[in-house]
């Protein structure tokens, strides 16, 4: 893998190539390990690495961009001039945005661990053979998939911004199928010791032994105590919908409502970027500095992710990221949100996630890989799969209580939500 | 590029590996995104790389690079030889091995009459911004969205068969959308015509600019119209709509890997048991689906999947009954099948093949002159539904529930009243089996999706599906809480 100087010497090179007057180099490069299994075996194992340079040019307003991830100089020299020819016969772009001037870039924890680095396949097998080996002594049926990679990111541009990040990551799933029921677990970090492999396993097989033998439940509406997994499942769509400009366009659930309490006063959600559990990027959109974020406070909508352009139209700074989000939780585990249900539902994961009206921000999606009953503090019995019809805003507005936040993937750290009135509209006997 | 394969062929035959191929794939690629008057991305993009996979002592090994030399070929194979070492770890219960083919050279390329890379930027581009014009000239439009992508995929396939295939397919990949406004209600409408196996010809062909405004419009009537009725009544559905649901409830339970548990993770398994083939009731007599991976224009139409296997046409469930499977060379023996069907493939040089959904379509009634207006006739009370919307269905592929593009009342066998927000939901076998009445031939239409995402790491797979109208009898409707 290239190093920052190498990478900054050949976004320079391919700069010097560019006539325009503006332009914007950037280098992805990603070296991967993937072992997938299935029915207690390894069923794929793939290796490789990739690298890939997108160049971005502009003369005026009339932008073109070309992307090669061949990177010898006949194939630079390609890149070059195909983006200049493309530009110079685009149209003209009303909402062109120019490169940005350098940075300063804050001091955000690091990505990389040199450890995931020397990960091999035969490593990865031994994590997989441990999984499988609990799955058979059950007589249950692992699957799963355990991905390591590193890579790294850069941005160079005509206006002499330089922005480096380079990551590590890994990345471990697993699902465990008995005969009537299943558990799941997964865990992903930047750093090997964030993915406790062989605990991993043993969750996913204990979740699968209490999940078999499902009683039908009927559908309607629930308490229901979601495991951060299930709350980053059904927020993803939440915060897709964050964009000032389609909010204001009018086409979104946020249209009028910056300022405006619309979540339980529970909630707030906010960008982080000095958190060593879930580290940020020191750069996002077009190389912009990292920056921390707020923008759901105590329920009330104080701000919603501006683009470049939007930005420029509404007299605001421009947001660079929106991820890693985190969401604030309460001094309690989950065990404790269990404690104080009446009568409610665990779910730990959602599946096949969809809108019905986006407007309304009205989602589908069916619960997955453990479903449970809870009556007065305990967990009763697992039941049958269920069908939401909801949206993730009248499940934040009906929070009644949140175990501790935790990191649950790449992109978000959610505690565990206790709602209320979550509204179930069909069943499935699928497991 | 012999040279090469040879090299990778050669260390996996000394390696002792059972079976082996080299998959280089070449791809170009243009992508032009317009958003109201904006170009927001008009780019080209090349991709060169290939896949090595070995199959030693019953286990898979995979490596991909991008560079091409015989030192990096062979350094590839050596990286791939290490993986399948590393699966043998966790080896399967019956060693896997494929099932045979003969070897096949060849030459071929699918169809595209006027090259999309040779058609100018600017018209392209200038294409998309009259287009979403036109919508944003519709009162209470907010916003208009279009897309345009071409790509041209060549691969070379070399395998231990001592298959040499050389395959270049072209895809036209067109989208347009208004997204209205009206009061605190917001609706979409968009082209449903799909993508197509083609040159530019299919974008002339559509004509967005001359259905801009009329979707744009149709989108506002969206936006005034009544919401879904809850109830059990009929639904007519268009061939664009069942499209996605026959993609959902019969493309992937019938894929022999989910069958085999190999997806449980992710895409999940399958209500089906291999054993079902032959016996399992799938639907009413109507339904009879069939698999075409050499249909013209079909985005599945590869002429050999990635197993090498020379793709072709067989009946997948026949007057309701389900009597095959779509497969792979490594999944058939398993279930004591001598031959696979043609249905593996993978949408990198950087992934392994994998068993996807072929070219899949309901076929049309026997009736040619039947209509979707006859079938709308024989309703009393229902919903005509057309194009996609919502789409879920569970990990097992029993319980789905869909939306659609646009809704119309039906009653008294007459559409009277535009809808919106109208879902339908189901168990897969009671759907089909409540099929009473599909049009003519005259009426079946293609559709291309894109997107079919499957696999860890997810691979992203194109297939044409297509159908006539086809009118199903008492469907759960409306259960989304509006």
């Amino acid at each position: 893998m290239k190093g920052r100087e190498e990478i900054e010497a050949l976004l320079k090179s391919v700069l010097s190539l560019v006539k325009a007057p503006h332009a914007q180099a950037e280098y992805h490069c990603r070296s991967h390990l993937a072992t997938r299994f299935g029915e207690n075996a390894v069923t794929q194992n793939m290796a490789g690495a990739e690298e890939h340079v997108r160049l971005v040019v502009a003369y005026g307003s009339n932008q073109g961009s070309s992307i090669t991830n061949t990177l010898d100089t006949a194939s630079v020299d390609r890149l070059a001039k195909r983006a200049q020819d493309i530009a110079k016969h685009s149209p003209h772009d009303p909402e062109y945005m120019p490169p940005i001037t350098q940075q300063s870039f804050p001091a955000t924890p690091p990505r990389w661990d040199a450890a995931v680095a020397r990960l091999s396949p035969d490593a990865i097998a031994e994590d997989i053979f441990t999984a499988v080996e609990l799955a058979k002594a059950a007589k249950y049926k692992a699957s799963g998939l355990f991905e390591a990679s590193r890579g790294a990111k850069a941005i160079a541009n005509s206006q002499s911004l330089f922005a480096f990040d380079r990551f590590s990551n890994l990345n471990y799933s697993t699902t465990m199928h008995g005969p009537l029921g299943s558990g799941s677990c997964a865990e992903n970090g930047e750093y090997v010791h964030q993915v406790a492999a062989n605990a991993l396993a043993r969750r996913a097989l204990e979740t699968a032994k209490q999940a078999q033998n499902p009683k039908p439940i009927g559908p309607g509406d629930y308490t229901v105590i979601f495991e951060p997994q299930a709350v980053a499942d059904l927020l993803g769509f939440l915060t897709w919908n964050m964009s000032a400009r389609e909010a204001d366009e009018g086409t979104t659930v946020f249209t009028g409502k910056i300022g405006k309490r619309f979540f339980s006063e529970m909630v707030c959600l906010e960008t982080r970027i000095d958190d060593p559990e879930l580290p940020a990027p020191p750069f996002g959109q077009d190389g912009l500095a990292a920056r921390r974020r707020t923008w759901i406070n105590a329920g009330i909508v104080e701000r919603l992710r501006h683009d470049r352009y939007w930005a420029s139209r509404k007299d605001t700074d421009p947001d660079p990221l929106l991820y890693p989000l985190f969401m604030e939780g309460q001094d309690q585990s989950l065990h404790d949100l269990i404690a104080q249900c009446k009568k409610g539902l665990l779910v730990k994961r959602l599946w096949y996630i969809r809108y019905v009206d986006r407007k309304e921000l009205l989602l589908t999606g069916m619960t997955r890989d453990g479903l449970f009953l809870i009556k007065n503090g305990h967990i009763v019995h697992p039941v049958s799969n269920l069908r939401f019809n909801e949206s993730p805003v009248v499940f934040l507005q009906n929070v009644i209580a949140m175990s501790h936040p935790e990191r649950v993937e790449d992109w978000i750290k959610v505690p565990g939500i206790m709602s209320e009135h979550f509204t179930f509209s069909s069943k499935t006997e699928s497991v | 590029m012999k040279e090469y394969t040879d090299v990778a062929l050669t260390i996996a035959n000394e390696a002792g590996a059972g079976f082996c191929d080299m998959r280089i794939v070449e791809e170009r690629q243009n992508r032009i995104y317009v958003r109201r008057r904006s170009l927001k991305r008009l780019d080209e993009t090349d991709s060169f790389g290939y896949g090595i996979r070995i199959l030693l002592n019953g286990a898979w090994g995979f490596a991909f690079n991008t560079r091409l030399s015989k030192d990096d070929v062979a350094k590839t194979a050596r990286l791939a030889v290490q993986t399948a070492r590393a699966s043998s770890k966790v080896p399967k219960q019956l060693a896997a091995c494929m099932a045979k083919e003969p070897g096949n050279i060849e030459t071929l390329s699918g169809p595209c009459k006027e090259d999309p890379f040779k058609v100018p930027h600017k018209e392209k581009a200038e294409l998309l911004i009259t287009a979403c014009d036109q919508m944003l000239k519709v009162h209470d439009v907010a916003v208009a969205e279009g897309f345009l992508q071409f790509i041209k995929l060549h691969r070379i396939i070399a395998n231990s068969d001592g298959s040499y295939l050389d395959l270049t397919n072209y895809f036209a990949n067109p989208n347009l959308q208004a997204v209205a406004v009206v009061g605190t209600e917001s609706q979409q409408r968009s082209y449903q015509g799909g993508a197509r196996q083609a040159g530019y010809e299919f974008i002339r062909e559509i004509d967005l600019v001359g259905h801009a405004q009329r979707w744009a419009a149709e989108a506002v009537m969206k936006c005034k119209a009544e919401d879904c009725p809850t109830g059990v009544m009929d639904v007519v559905l268009d061939p664009i709509n069942l499209a996605l649901t026959m993609h959902e409830s019969v493309g992937h339970p019938t894929e022999l890997d989910r069958i085999l548990g190999w997806e449980a993770n992710l895409a999940g398994r399958s209500f089906i048991r291999p054993e079902d083939v032959g016996a399992l009731c799938y639907g009413s007599n109507w339904v009879n689906f069939s698999i075409d991976n050499t249909l013209d224009g079909g985005l599945g139409s590869w002429f050999y999947d990635d197993d090498g296997v020379k793709m072709q046409k067989f009946p997948l469930i026949t007057n309701g009954t389900l009597v095959n499977l779509t497969t792979t060379r490594e999944t058939v023996p398993l279930i004591g099948w001598d031959r696979s069907n043609g249905c593996c493939r993978s949408d990198s040089y950087s992934h392994f093949p994998i068993n996807r959904i072929a070219n899949l379509y309901l076929e049309p009634g026997t009736d040619d002159n039947l209509t979707p207006h006859d079938l709308i006739a024989g309703v009393e009370r229902g919903i005509y539904i057309q194009g996609m919307g919502s789409f879920s269905i569970d990990q097992m592929r029993n319980n789905f529930q869909f939306g659609g593009d646009l809704f119309w009342l039906i009653e008294g066998g007459k559409m009277t009243t535009p809808l919106k927000k109208v879902t339908y939901q189901a168990h897969t076998r009671q759907f089909w089996g409540s099929c009473d009445g599909i049009a003519g031939q005259k009426c079946w239409k293609p559709h291309g999706i894109m997107n079919c995402g499957k696999g860890e790491p997810m691979q992203i797979m194109c297939m044409t599906h297509g159908a006539a109208d086809a009118l199903f009898r008492d469907i759960k409707v409306g259960a989304a809480k509006l």
